[in-house]
């Protein structure tokens, strides 16, 4: 009998809804690379409407859709990105925008919450009179949420002040935004307003929103031109394209009004996992869908911890050798959320006392951090 | 009222059935990146097995499929790769194996039926002794069938004696087998024989096969796990992709029958132009669903003839500055293909008489020439 699995690892694992399903059946579609399809154009001009800009793209990945955007603003050879040394793109994107992108990175600390120092943005970015040694620096990157960070957000206040001194130093501001939505939502900013500072904003679709597929770039239209051009280089020129975005187009329609529960359910983890004396968990920062939560007792490893879980259902995150990750999504109900508490703190005691049995099921899920 | 519109602009037109469409609704889907999604596995285990290589990986374009494998069999700097000059990776893929990968391309000649000479494939890798100024060969490169020289089929004995250079010489091989299933039909050869000499080939599942998106890699094991690496980096890694594989699946399964009809069809639209004295073609040059016509009369362009025809509900492709390419596939029946002919002669006369209107349409199609 197939018990149902509660999938905390990410809010990437959401299925398709019956609704989406639907819609992709019956979406009307062309050929997007010889003429246009109409489900992406229409679903498109709604993502710009709603980002506030003036085009947007569909790609088949977050990753695609900040690749594409730091090559777009850096196309001259030579050029340097500024990022956080614990951003999605410096650390999980392969290190593309280099390797295939020959774009040189710039690190620069990000704070616990999300936010990288003004001064220290500024400090990093190089002087023309280097020019016969240093890159050229183009553009700056922030991502909202944070997802190393706890999945912060990012305020409007700090964006428009990042936003400024780009535009001082004649860069360009790029948001990796594949939690956008959830910063929206919890900080009461609309998405547009949020984003307004940004040249470009990568828009995830297939995380909390739900859609099986993609995610969406946002910029100008002069923008958004060389962005399809350079999708179709890197392979990601779809046909009938429209099927995905048919999806796309329920989900955000359907799921973004349902991300305020995913925190407060986020927030109903963190406080049962606070009563739990072997764990660590500091409240005030779980601002979204993310918890984490870190290993106080020697005697738990988050491995173990998560092979545990996993005998009982229930999918986590280990994150380092110390803590593990719990990401909440609409497919997960107030009753999910009191069967994991329970569950770990079962599996807690039953490490304790030794009498943990800790077989790898053929998931994967412990060993794919 | 709608007309039914007669798209012979590319196989790539090709809208996913009602079959396919359900499968798609009804897929049985999970996290392909953070896991692997059931529907996805079992499509790369099945086209492995028609292909007759180990393992296989589904990419969301044709153009992904070959800038990967060319990528992961060429992953040191400094690789060259020997391909024809008129190759679809040379030309309608924005040299992106140069531009984001690295690696420089040695361009052989193609011949009208689509092969490369085999002495001049040899004289093209780098010699060893010449690595102070040379870059290292490491790929050869084949396309079948052969877009641009007209859908032309390399032969199974061709295909095994390039294998041997490249084996050889210690070279990879791939194959650009986007329409590679029109191949072995029109050859008569198994596809898994067709390609046995070739260490990958990208196989297109959304032209003639009909599925609305994407192709698959098939190779090694060891081939397919770098470019599954190498496909997340791209942005080629998605998530409930069992999708568009529930789709490209029934493709496989019902469409590769019907790929020899598209050839008769093609045939019959090649008799047909010929009986126009304003047009030259090659009878034999139609091998399987592409016709190219060239236009002998000088008071009719490539151009002119594709929007006189897009009035009619008729859209093709202006191939160069001379010639038309048609492409059939199996949403063109025998009475489009007649009426397309009707179309042809009629825009034939309209042009010069002087009668014709040459306003665009909406559609944009005759600007598109590039990259079917």
């Amino acid at each position: 009998m197939a018990t149902k699995v509660v999938d905390l690892r990410s809010d990437t694992v959401t299925k398709p809804s019956e609704a989406m399903r639907a819609a992709m059946a019956a979406a009307d579609v062309e050929d997007d690379i010889l003429g246009s399809d109409p489900t992406a154009r229409r679903f498109e001009a709604e993502m710009a409407r709603i980002m506030g800009k003036e085009a947007a793209l569909f790609v088949p990945s977050g990753t695609m859709a900040n690749l594409i955007s730091v090559l777009v603003h850096c196309d001259t050879r030579g050029s340097e990105a500024i990022l956080g040394d614990n951003s999605h793109i410096h650390v999980y994107e392969h290190g593309g925008i280099s390797t295939l992108g020959g774009v040189h990175p710039r690190i620069v600390a990000n704070n616990p919450d999300g936010t990288m120092d003004i001064d220290k943005i500024v400090a990093a970015i190089r002087s023309r009179d280097g020019s016969l040694y240093y890159p050229t620096t183009r553009l700056i990157c922030l991502e909202n949420t944070q997802g190393n960070c706890g999945g912060k957000c990012l305020s409007v206040e700090y964006t428009d002040k990042v936003g400024e001194v780009a535009k001082t130093h004649g860069l360009k501001l790029h948001i990796d935004g594949a939690r956008i939505f959830n910063a929206s939502a919890a900080l009461g900013v609309p998405v547009d307003r949020l984003v307004r500072a940004a040249d470009s904003v990568s828009v995830g679709l297939a995380k909390g929103i739900g859609a099986p597929i993609g995610s969406v770039i946002v910029g100008s239209k002069a923008f958004i031109h060389k962005a399809t051009i350079l999708r179709k280089t890197l392979g990601g020129g779809i046909r009938q394209v429209g099927i995905l975005c048919a999806a796309a187009e329920v989900a955000v329609r359907d799921t973004v009004g349902k991300l305020a529960d995913d925190h407060r359910k986020a927030k109903v983890l963190a406080d049962g996992l606070k009563k739990i004396e072997q764990f660590t968990v500091d409240l005030a920062s779980v601002e979204t869908n993310l918890v984490f939560f870190d290993m106080a007792d020697a005697r738990i490893s988050p491995a173990k911890l998560c092979q545990v879980l996993e005998q009982r259902n229930v999918l986590a995150t280990p994150i380092g050798s110390k803590s593990v990750r719990l990401a909440v999504h609409y497919q997960i109900s107030d009753g999910d959320v009191q069967y994991t508490l329970k569950c770990i703190e079962e599996a807690v005691e039953e490490i304790i006392t030794g009498d943990a049995k800790l077989e790898h099921l053929t998931n994967g899920a412990t060993t794919n951090s | 009222m709608v007309t039914k519109v007669v798209d012979l602009r590319s196989d790539t037109v090709t809208k996913p059935s009602e079959a396919m469409r359900a499968a798609m609704a009804a897929a049985e889907v999970d996290d392909d990146v953070l896991g692997a999604d059931p529907t996805a596995q079992r499509f790369e285990a099945e086209m492995a097995r028609i292909m007759g290589k180990e393992a296989a990986l589904f990419v969301p374009s044709g153009t992904m499929g070959n800038l990967v494998s060319v990528l992961a069999h060429c992953d040191t700097r400094g690789s060259e790769v020997i391909l024809g000059d008129n190759s679809h990776i040379h030309i309608y893929e924005n040299g992106g194996i140069a531009t984001l990968g690295g690696v420089h391309p040695r361009t052989v000649p193609n011949n009208p039926d689509g092969t490369m000479d085999v002495d001049k494939i040899v004289a093209a890798i780098r010699h060893r002794d010449g690595a102070m100024y040379y870059p290292t060969t490491r790929l050869i490169c084949l396309e079948n069938t052969h877009g641009n020289t007209g859908g032309k089929c390399l032969s199974v004995e061709y295909t095994d004696k390039v294998g041997e250079v490249a084996q050889s010489h210690g070279l990879k091989l791939h194959i650009d087998g986007a329409r590679i299933f029109n191949a072995s039909v029109a050859l008569g050869v198994p596809v898994h024989r067709l390609v046995r000499a070739a260490d990958s080939v990208s196989v297109c599942l959304s032209k003639g096969l009909g599925a609305p998106v994407g192709s698959v890699i098939v190779g090694s094991k060891d081939f397919i796990y770098k470019a599954k690496i190498l496909r997340k980096t791209l942005g080629g890694g998605m998530r409930q992709v069992g999708i568009l594989c529930a789709a490209a699946y029934v493709a496989v399964r019902d469409t590769v029958g019907k790929l020899a009809d598209d050839h008769t069809k093609a045939k019959v639209l090649a008799d047909g132009l010929k009986k126009i004295k304003q047009f030259t073609v090659d009878l034999t040059s139609v091998e399987t669903n592409m016709v190219f016509f060239d236009i002998a009369d000088p008071h009719i362009t490539p151009d002119k003839l594709c929007q006189v025809l897009e009035q009619r509900n008729v859209l093709a492709m202006p191939a160069s500055s001379k010639s038309v390419r048609l492409v059939t596939h199996y949403q063109i029946s025998d009475s489009d293909v007649q009426y397309t002919l009707t179309c042809i002669e009629k825009a034939v006369e309209e042009i010069l008489s002087g009668n014709a209107k040459f306003e665009r349409l909406t559609n944009g199609t005759t600007t598109n020439s590039y990259g079917h």
